[in-house]
């Protein structure tokens, strides 16, 4: 009889069993203290910025063994800044907020041209020195030009991105009219292979993107060249440069300089060259970048919000 | 004590109480018994479904927050970040905080207002490889729920959320309230049930025990109905069926007593008639045969002075005095004229000073009587003074004997008392035995009463009550 009770009981509880996880220790929510200070480091780091060419994520992933390198060869700590916009980047670059830093052509020339971002060395892919605008649009699509792209949706990248927005709004004026007047809806990525996914997903009819972009995603990810098509190719741009501040130190940039000039040579720096998708850093003048000027004369600065 | 014990005492105190109470206990403590056996289920269950869904829930808050969370914090861009923990906070209302740490465990952004509870850091982590890590904090406010989820591989830092149990509380509070109340509904409805069956059970078994009792006292009449078809039901046809055989009985046997007491009153009538005419004869031609005799014996006595005879005439007149003294107290034995003539108290007196003369024992007679009494009663207790004093003589011993008659009301009480030797009244005597019974079926033929008190040693009194009203004059006949 006590025997059946007990096995009574025992299924009884063992139809509902809580699962126990146990309590890690304790703490009052009500007792709020002021957060401490952080800790200085021991080492002054190195401030590299890197434009939102891509995603965020992305510059991160891409960006880690270069800035890798760079801490082992400088041994100092590198840290790395990133912003939204390339504005915001230049303004990092005026100020001295950051020391070095991969920016786009465009950002380059406007900074050079009002506060005097100098160029420290510039990337070689494919053997050039040079890059393009692309214009794309889904496979799908009917579109041959920017003609075409009357009253369609477009996506641009960064506000002064020279591939992304400038370029385009040439095109279009160009033909005549202003972006506003001849878009039906325009809307801001922000980045390139985040312009390449909405014209691949069909959220834009049309965006122009930053060919060396543009290039390493079609190898990375073969399927996309099904999804998008490019239909225009604008003349040679001088490649997106890498320069210092105002206020980066002479020593500090000769040592950058030499260090990343003789990284083709340096069998360590392989797998950082081939994650950022360059060969060698070479020797560049400002006047490489005059073309771009002569085509496109003032770079618009006003962040137009969509 | 033993656990027998303490279970014959449960048993005597459940047993004590009425069928309504135990109705009512049952059917109340049966609607407990389930209600609390549910409510806890039901409280467990809900526990445990909620506890899993807020830990799941904790999981998937604190990932899409550190989803969402490393483009602003990658780009500097803190008013995002700020924004995107207070809407965190806003859509979820589980979440009581939620904050994000850089890899250094310095906190970037967060939602206490005012300063931060810094315990709270060192709680909980997460390893880079781990999709996430919960950990249970007991708080000031209750229990937390807190993931920590690494944002980038743990590079850019690390999410933390922390969800607290209140909605959990609230709902088992929710619950219990609601099952308790459902319990005192339930309740309240079993009290009317319980008190309804009550009435349906204990109404033909009241009606039983009261028509059980009149029978027990001797009222035949109730019949008890047969209110359902049931067993109670068998038991009230079962009634019915004995208490008409007994009352079929008690007439017979009330017929019989009837008979018996006509069959006594004409025996004791018929027996005094032939007393009454015996000493009639005796004392008119008898005695007056006798009178003759001696008359004519004492002329022969004295007329014949020198006759041979004379001597012989007197030892015949001798002998016939001495028969008429004898026929004289046969007479008087059987059945005193005075009894009729003058009444009880009368008679009892001369029977008192002649028995004292007979026993040399003294009697002290005391009769308040105003007046005569109907003719049986003074039969009857003629009768039975007469057999106790017999019944003194022969047995008591006893020195002085008292007589006390008087009338109270409508009650004539006579008491004769002695000091002898006394006898035990329950045991039978035999002979002696019918003689008392004798007394007493006299004075219950009468509607009277008879009590004799004695102990060994201590004399013997004995009590008689007969009532006056109501009473049939037998008389003389």
């Amino acid at each position: 009889m006590k025997k059946l009770l007990l096995l009574l009981i025992l299924a009884f509880t063992a139809c509902s069993t809580i699962p126990q996880t146990e309590v890690v220790g304790q703490v009052n929510l009500n007792d709020l203290q002021p957060l401490p200070t952080p800790e200085g480091y021991e080492a002054v780091p190195l401030r590299v910025a890197v434009a939102a060419v891509i995603s965020p994520k992305g510059t991160v992933e891409s960006y880690s063994p270069f800035l890798d390198y760079l801490e082992t060869k400088l041994n100092r700590p590198i840290e790395l800044v990133q912003r939204r916009t390339y504005l915001e980047i230049n303004d990092l670059i005026e100020h001295g907020e950051v020391d070095l830093a991969f920016v786009c052509t465009s950002a380059y020339i406007q900074g050079h041209d009002t506060f005097g971002m100098e160029l420290l060395v510039a990337p070689q892919v494919g053997g050039e020195t040079t890059y393009n605008s692309y214009l794309i649009v889904p496979t799908s699509s009917n579109v041959h030009s920017m003609k075409d792209l009357r009253g369609e949706v477009f996506a641009f990248t960064d506000p002064i991105s020279l591939s992304g927005r400038v370029y385009p709004t040439y095109l279009v004026q160009e033909l005549g009219f202003t972006p506003e007047e001849f878009f039906g809806r325009t809307f801001y990525t922000y980045s390139h292979d985040e312009a390449i996914r909405a014209v691949a997903s069909g959220l834009a009819d049309g965006a122009a993107v930053d060919s060396l972009v543009y290039d390493y995603a079609v190898v990375r990810d073969p399927a996309l060249a099904e999804k998008v098509k490019v239909i225009h190719r604008s003349p040679d741009f001088g490649i997106p440069p890498v320069v210092v501040s105002p206020f980066t130190r002479p020593q500090v940039k000769e040592e950058l300089q030499t260090l990343l000039l003789e990284m083709a040579s340096d069998p360590t720096a392989r797998d950082a060259l081939a994650s950022i998708g360059m060969e060698r850093f070479i020797m560049i003048e400002d006047g490489a970048y005059d073309s771009v000027r002569t085509l496109i004369g003032d770079i618009p600065t006003s962040a137009i919000q969509p | 004590m033993t656990s027998k014990k303490i279970l014959q005492r449960i048993w005597t105190i459940a047993g004590s109480v009425s069928v309504r109470a135990k109705i009512l206990g049952i059917v109340l403590g049966f609607i407990i018994l389930l209600g609390m056996g549910v409510t806890i289920q039901a409280r467990y269950a809900l526990s445990a479904t909620m506890t899993t869904q807020l830990e799941e829930q904790s999981v998937s808050v604190s990932r899409d927050l550190a989803a969402r969370a490393t483009d602003p914090i990658l780009l500097n861009d803190l008013l995002r970040l700020h924004d995107l923990l207070g809407e965190t906070l806003a859509n979820n209302p589980n979440v009581r905080y939620a904050f994000i740490v850089d890899p250094q465990g310095q906190v970037i952004a967060q939602t206490f207002e005012g300063g931060f509870p810094l315990n709270l850091l060192g709680l909980n982590s997460a390893n880079p490889t781990e999709h996430h890590h919960t950990a249970l904090i007991q708080t000031d406010e209750g229990l937390v729920w807190d993931t920590a989820v690494p944002i980038l591989d743990g590079e850019v830092g690390t999410a933390r959320i922390g969800l607290s149990d209140v909605s959990m509380r609230v709902a088992l509070s929710t619950l219990t309230a609601q099952l308790i109340l459902t319990v005192m509904l339930v309740s309240a409805a079993g009290i009317l049930v319980a008190v309804f069956l009550t009435w349906i059970l204990t109404r033909p078994i009241l009606s039983l025990v009261h028509a059980t009792q009149s029978v027990a006292k001797g009222d035949f009449s109730p019949r008890v109905l047969r209110w359902a078809d049931d067993e109670i039901g068998d038991l009230a046809d079962a009634f019915n069926t004995m208490t008409e055989e007994l009352a079929r009985t008690d007439e017979l046997r009330r017929e019989r007593e009837v008979l018996r007491r006509q069959l006594l009153e004409k025996v004791i009538t018929t027996q005094e008639d032939e007393r009454r005419r015996i000493a009639r004869e005796l004392h008119d031609s008898t005695s007056q045969n006798l009178t003759s005799l001696i008359v004519g014996l004492r002329i022969m006595e004295t007329n014949c002075a020198q006759c041979t005879a004379q001597s012989k005439a007197t030892d015949l007149r001798q002998v016939a005095s001495k028969t008429l003294d004898e026929v004289h107290d046969l007479s008087l034995r059987l059945r005193p004229r005075a009894l009729d003539d003058l009444g009880l108290a009368a008679a009892l007196e001369r029977l008192a000073s002649e028995w004292q003369t007979r026993y040399k024992i003294p009697v002290d007679v005391i009769i308040q009587l105003s007046e005569r009494l109907p003719g049986d009663v003074e039969t009857a207790l003629y009768r039975i003074v007469q057999e106790t004093l017999t019944n003194i003589a022969r047995h008591a011993k006893a020195k002085s004997v008292s007589i006390l008659i008087e009338k109270r009301g409508d009650i004539v009480r006579a008491i004769v008392e002695d000091d002898g030797i006394g006898f035990d009244v329950n045991t039978n005597y035999g002979e002696r035995h019918l003689g008392l019974l004798g007394m007493r079926e006299r004075a219950e033929l009468l509607n009277g009463t008879l009590t004799i008190e004695s102990a060994l040693e201590h004399g013997t009194s004995v009590f008689i009550e007969i009532p006056l009203s109501l009473h049939s004059n037998v008389g003389e006949s």
